[in-house]
């Protein structure tokens, strides 16, 4: 569902940035920006870095633990990955999890970016009484660190009797200074004025102006803000833990958390379970990665 | 314009199809949690669902006991809800108790925390000492007053204890020059934990410099305390962690073990602890009847049948739990029941047999599955006997609400520093001070 | 700091009707009238639109955000325990007036600024590299930005469990490449400097790709013809990247750096979990325990409530106080250039 505030309407053709946005598609592919073999040198080297610990962590859910505990560390796979896999999918009931997790962090990141696009924008570009005040307080909240709020958080969650109801994780998360403020600093950079300005010459309302100037504008920040907020929502565990349980309807954290159970965890079990918590989000990255496409502006600005 | 105005138009019913898919998805989520709240009280087969909240040392269901209880009671379906480490349980578990929401039909409480959840939160519990079918004399004495307030209820009715012996290298100590045979190992050290060091003295000149003669600095602090009748609390409840003498010996004695090379280097259960199992790099480490599962989840398959288990100088006790019904939970009748059957000494019998918990009910170690009880990495040893016998010599010791706390500084913020250079006294001023910052209100 | 770079739009000011051509001249009259209630429409949303854009994160802030907030203000002044947390004995300052004696807490803050420094610094510098060679044209490009946030798709308990393993005493495979390389091992957990150095290893590992595609994002949005003058003139990639890029990405940088400084003054999962047994006290002498870990220590582990609210409020107070002080010299600054 996340995808749906990024496909364009089949009747939106006329509208001026779409068509810029084509526009400037062109250029850029025709542009002289291609990268040099250091830059695929640099990329490697970050990408060996970045994905090691991952693909250790599947070795080391492929091993046992006695082959862990020799030097040199073992640098390939074993032959227990995928029984292991198995095992965590059954026993911490991983499926389920993935659906309530799905729905969890699909309408936080949906609604964090939709409510702070518009909040961006008013913080960006528009002029009312109180506006800076009002942003220091956006930012005020990020600073309140939240190991500490849940505990009277989970006060009010328990007067209300939402103990294992999903609404419980959704709507506090909803409350997302970041968001605000990261749209807020994009939108002064990327939407100039004047096109604001055509589009109220125009004659369009304010909200006219955010569906067709600020959300064709914003569309790069608003999937990183929802890949970032979906992933945050994924993988959120003390709050969730306090608020669900395994039988009700876990998330996958909280599913996980049951898992190696015994004296004696089993560790490669351990790690194949957060192997699997970890594998969809980078499916879901994958899909929105695309959307992070470049250019939308410039051709607008043009004409 | 017009066109433009028509896909804004169409935009809007596209944004309240999705917020209403959203809510829809909400409300679904919500119908579905009163669905499994509802059937949780009984569903279509008139089942009733009673729920265990527990943390990862259990092991009901794996030995098969839910299974067993549900065939003799067909109008029950037991469900178990678990986390593996307490560290994430027990924070929860006061949150819920203290908001007297979330809460299971049955929660389990660790015997670090056991104190704790009498002195402050007994009336969130059911007196179990008076449900149906509970007779207290089938616990040890000591198991059953940790559960007890100062006013008579039990909140909550012992499940397994973890009384503690040494466990040993038969091949490490041969190759040192020490006995093997576990009555006359357990004779170098009998009654004294200061001839355990001196046997540590003589192993390092027999071993040489290549395995160690202990496990850890943790694991023996830990077994010299718990073979204490007093430590961090007296009787009255305040603490004295820093007066009494029996800690500060403690703590002197595992210093100096420490000082001379005895004990390894390592935090117990942290990766690089369990890799020196692997690595059979130490030939003794305190241990309960559990510690054998860890020792076989972490060794090499050519460990198996080299260890055996001696008594301990002095004997006490390693972990434990308890189960207890909050009176907050949708099933208290039908819970205490289901508690007082999993408690029975039949079943802590089979839960031993199959899961290595050792009973806390006497009258189940007269019982085959204890007696004769085996374990892949000790062999032929009956290890049943030879833990009952240590658990009928555990002291009744007085537990506070912040052992745990007073327990890991001395630990964690102490004697480990001794194995990383520093002295003795410096470790136990670092302990002390962390200790007490952290009792502080 | 926040208004610095406001360059508001001038909406039309006085209320007059935007300059629509007139569509026909037949009723002049009528035309006038629906200029008139398009006029009074137009200023109602100019006036209230900007309250009725910012009002869900506000009404959210108050349902779910302000209790939380007011709850750990006034436990801050109490005694106060998890085990009844409603059970409160007033102690006024009290739990303010000990910090300065907290040894801990100092101990915990001056980790904090080291963590902090030695993990944000590299990881803005290295992200905005990153974005930069991102921003080219290249092959595969998606696969990269899925790589970038595989990182931070790791939940600490996989991450924990992995570097742990990795920067293992003996048998890290950390130690093992020092090994290899004829140096010393390295007790990662237990020196000083070495573990901040794990642990901002840990943070750096997690977040540079997160922060690489806020700055991907951002610089996507530069326009092209910016950079294509720049060619014209002559100016190198470098002198581009210098004089385009940069300039155009300010607001972002900014908040990188304000969210930065934030995430570093509340870093707590990286530390907790760099060494997980041992409880919170980052280490056996307190060596990589931040403020945010300490103050989970405090209210979590030890549960003491009043307590930890008094530190998530002195926290709080020390990044307002730095807040203002980099407002003021960066006032100055621009004063006197």
């Amino acid at each position: 569902m996340t995808t749906t505030m990024t496909k364009p309407p089949a009747d939106a053709a006329p509208e001026p940035p779409r068509r810029g946005r084509r526009r400037s598609k062109a250029a850029r592919a025709g542009g002289t920006l291609h990268a040099g073999p250091i830059a695929y040198i640099i990329l490697a080297l970050f990408t060996i870095g970045s994905l090691f610990p991952l693909v250790w962590t599947a070795i080391a859910a492929s091993r046992d633990n006695q082959r862990l505990a020799q030097t040199p560390p073992p640098f390939w796979f074993g032959g227990n990955l995928f029984d292991k896999l198995e095992i965590a999918w059954n026993d911490a009931n991983l499926g389920e999890a993935f659906l309530n997790t799905t729905i969890v962090a699909g309408i936080s990141a949906f609604t964090i970016v939709f409510l702070s696009t518009i909040a961006g924008f008013a913080f960006a570009k528009l002029r009312f009484r109180g506006r800076n005040a009002l942003m220091l307080i956006v930012i005020g909240t990020m600073m309140v660190p939240p190991q500490l709020s849940i505990i009277p958080l989970y006060m009010m969650v328990a007067k209300l009797d939402w103990s294992d109801q999903l609404q419980a994780v959704i709507l506090p998360s909803l409350v997302n200074a970041f968001g605000v403020f990261f749209m807020r600093q994009y939108l002064l950079q990327a939407l100039p004025d004047e096109i604001i300005e055509a589009a109220r010459v125009d004659g369009a309302s304010s909200w006219r102006v955010v569906w067709h100037v600020v959300f064709p504008a914003a569309r790069p920040a608003m999937a990183v803000l929802g890949m970032l907020m979906f992933v945050q929502s994924w993988n959120d565990f003390l709050w969730p833990f306090l608020v669900l349980t395994q039988n009700g309807s876990p998330t996958v954290q909280v599913a996980l958390a049951g898992l190696g159970r015994g004296y004696t965890p089993d560790q490669s079990l351990i790690m194949a379970g957060a192997l699997l918590g970890t594998l969809p989000l980078l499916l879901v990255f994958a899909i929105f990665g695309k959307q992070i496409v470049g250019g939308i502006m410039q051709g607008a600005v043009k004409g | 314009m017009r066109a433009a105005r028509r896909g804004s138009a169409r935009k809007v019913v596209v944004m309240a199809a999705i917020a209403s898919l959203g809510a829809g998805l909400l409300a679904g989520c919500a119908d579905d949690g009163n669905d499994e709240d509802s059937s949780s009280s009984g569903d279509s087969s008139g089942k009733t669902t009673i729920t265990l909240g527990l943390f990862g040392t259990m092991g009901f269901k794996e030995a098969g006991l839910y299974d067993e209880y549900e065939k003799l009671n067909p109008d029950i379906n037991i469900e178990e809800n678990v986390t593996e480490r307490n560290e994430n349980y027990y924070p929860a578990l006061v949150n819920h108790l203290t908001t007297n929401s979330g809460l299971q039909d049955v929660q389990a409480i660790e015997v670090g925390n056991i104190a704790e959840v009498v002195a402050t939160q007994a009336d969130k519990f059911e007196d179990m000492s008076k449900a149906e079918g509970v007779k207290k004399d089938n616990w040890l004495d000591w198991k059953w007053q940790q559960a007890t307030t100062k006013d008579g209820a039990t909140i909550g009715l012992g499940t397994d204890i973890g009384p503690m012996a040494i466990c040993y290298r038969k091949d490490l100590f041969e190759k040192a020059g020490l006995p093997t045979d576990r009555e006359e190992v357990s004779k170098l050290w009998a009654g004294d934990w200061n001839k355990f060091i001196e046997t540590g003295e003589k192993y390092k000149k027999g071993a040489g410099k290549d395995t160690y003669f202990m496990d850890s600095p943790g694991g023996l602090i830990n077994a010299i305390l718990s073979s204490e009748d007093e430590k961090f609390y007296d009787s009255s409840g305040k603490v004295i962690y820093k007066t009494n003498p029996a800690v500060k010996d403690a703590f002197d004695l595992t210093a100096e073990a420490a000082e001379k090379g005895l004990v390894q280097s390592q935090t117990q259960f942290q990766p690089a602890w369990d890799q020196t199992i692997s690595n059979s790099l130490f030939a003794t480490v305190a241990c309960p009847p559990w510690m054998l599962g860890t020792i076989k989840a972490k060794s090499q398959p050519d460990s198996a049948g080299k260890w055996d288990v001696a008594q301990a100088p002095k004997a006490g006790n390693w972990g434990g739990t308890f189960l207890g019904v909050p009176k907050g939970g949708k099933h208290v009748k039908e819970a205490q029941k289901l508690v007082t059957w999993l408690t029975a000494p039949e079943q802590q019998a089979k839960l031993f047999s199959k899961m290595g918990s050792f009973p806390s009910a006497p009258a189940a170690y007269k019982l085959p599955q204890v007696t004769g009880g085996k374990n892949d990495m000790t062999g032929d040893a009956p290890i049943g006997e030879l833990f009952a016998k240590a658990a009928e010599q555990i002291p009744t010791q007085v537990i506070g609400p912040k052992d745990q706390i007073v327990q890991q500084g001395l630990t964690d913020n102490g004697v480990i520093l001794v194995t990383q250079g520093k002295s003795a006294k410096d470790a136990w001023e670092n302990a002390v001070k962390t200790i007490d910052n952290n009792l502080e209100k | 700091m926040t208004t610095r770079h406001d360059t508001a739009a001038s909406p039309v000011k006085g209320g007059a009707a935007p300059g629509r051509p007139p569509g026909d001249r037949a009723s002049a009259e009528a035309d006038r009238k629906r200029r008139a209630k398009l006029s009074r429409r137009w200023q109602r949303d100019m006036r209230w639109s900007p309250y009725a854009f910012v009002s869900p994160f506000f009404l959210l802030f108050l349902a779910f955000g302000l209790f939380p907030l007011i709850y750990t203000g006034w436990a801050s002044l109490h005694t106060v325990e998890l085990t009844a947390p409603t059970d409160m004995k007033w102690t006024g300052l009290d739990n303010y007036t000990r910090i300065f004696d907290d040894e801990f807490f100092w101990n915990a803050a001056k980790n904090t600024l080291w963590i902090g420094i030695i993990s944000t610094v590299p990881q803005l510098l290295m992200a905005m590299g990153l974005a930069h060679i991102l921003n080219y044209k290249l092959r595969a490009s998606t696969f990269y930005r899925v790589v970038m946030l595989a990182p931070y798709a790791t939940s600490i308990a996989a991450a924990s469990l992995v570097f742990v393993l990795l920067f293992g005493r003996d048998y890290g495979m950390i130690n093992w490449v020092l090994d290899l390389v004829g140096l010393d091992k390295i007790d990662w957990q237990n020196g000083s400097w070495a573990s901040k150095f794990a642990v901002s290893t840990i943070v750096i590992w997690r977040w540079t790709g997160y922060n690489a595609l806020i700055y991907l994002a951002a610089m996507q949005a530069i326009p092209q013809d910016l950079y294509e003058s720049a060619a014209l003139d002559g100016a190198s990639r470098w002198r581009q990247f210098i004089h385009v890029t940069l300039p155009s990405l300010r607001p972002t940088i900014l908040f990188t750096v304000v969210v930065s400084t934030i995430g570093a003054s509340q870093v707590f999962g990286e530390p907790l979990l760099f060494d997980a047994n041992k409880g919170a006290s980052g280490g056996s002498q307190h060596q990589f325990q931040t403020l945010g870990l300490y103050l989970y220590e405090q209210g979590w582990v030890n549960q003491h409530l009043g307590r930890a609210s008094a530190i998530a409020w002195a926290m709080f107070l020390i990044l307002i106080v730095i807040g203002i002080l980099n407002a003021v010299i960066s006032r100055r600054l621009r004063a006197s250039s």
